[in-house]
């Protein structure tokens, strides 16, 4: 090989593109009076801002957002909603869109089933505070 | 914290600074011509002293209402608590816990934003309540086919 060339055989081309996103870690579920609202997301917040909602519950639910701000409700609101569940995390996506969610890393629709990790979607405000 | 009491005219003296320099330590004692006696403190002092007494107020009236009647209070014997009435008296119940602890934190920090975090999530779930629907779901217990699967938004 000449050893002014930059080719390198052995060495990986770089890829093309930004890396691939990791796969979500827990399955998304909404509640089907809030299907239309979340359909509505990146038109009513915007791609970035919805993608970044998204990261968070796919990823990292329980944990606090770097940038958005999350608040447990309180009272009854807040509370699982049976075994497994966390309490209700309050997601401000924007200054005009919240959404409310509880976690579930044992989640398993009936006990035959397997167990996975899903996050449920309860409500979605587009009205701002 | 100085035990100094100074006099009206030190203001106009070389003691002015001495008696600003004992009011950003926390508070200055001043005796007017007339013997009144004056206290210069912090602002932030100030405003937490205000928020202390205007929740422990809050906190006391509530706490005699909800025990003086097993029903749940209406907006008006709420008054400027009348955001509660979103929840149910099991709720204000807890609220009154909640409250009582942050505002013993907040007393012994000297410092309110333990009372202020508090009561930010206590009037935004009154918020989430107020509608209907959304109400109808956070207070409702877990059904499946309630929920349907669906991928990243586009």
């Amino acid at each position: 090989m000449n050893a002014q060339s930059a080719y390198d055989p052995l060495r990986p081309a770089k890829r093309p593109v930004r890396k691939p996103r990791q796969a979500p870690r827990y399955r998304i579920l909404v509640h089907k009076s809030f299907h239309n609202h979340y359909t509505q997301l990146v038109s009513r917040v915007g791609e970035q801002q919805a993608k970044q909602f998204w990261d968070h519950i796919a990823h990292h639910p329980g944990q606090p957002d770097p940038i958005a701000q999350t608040t447990i409700l309180k009272g009854r609101a807040g509370k699982p909603r049976g075994d497994g569940w966390s309490r209700t995390i309050h997601y401000e996506v924007s200054s005009s869109a919240r959404i409310d969610y509880q976690y579930n890393d044992t989640y398993a629709t009936s006990p035959d089933n397997d167990q996975h990790k899903v996050v449920a979607i309860l409500t979605i405000n587009y009205t701002s505070h | 914290m100085s035990d100094t009491i100074f006099q009206a005219s030190d203001l106009a003296g070389s003691r002015r600074v001495e008696f600003l320099d004992a009011a950003r330590g926390g508070r200055a004692r001043l005796r007017d011509r007339d013997g009144m006696s004056l206290v210069m403190l912090p602002e932030a002092t100030l405003r937490l002293l205000e928020t202390l007494t205007t929740w422990w107020e809050s906190y006391s009236r509530l706490d005699s209402l909800v025990h003086r009647t097993s029903n749940m209070p209406s907006a008006r014997e709420l008054g400027d608590l009348a955001w509660l009435r979103s929840f149910s008296r099991d709720d204000i119940v807890e609220f009154l816990m909640e409250l009582y602890d942050a505002l013993v934190a907040a007393s012994a920090d000297q410092d309110a934003g333990v009372l202020e975090s508090c009561i930010a999530a206590w009037r935004l779930t009154a918020r989430q309540l107020e509608d209907p629907l959304r109400r109808s779901v956070l207070l409702g217990s877990h059904v499946d086919s309630h929920f349907i699967e669906v991928s990243e938004p586009k």
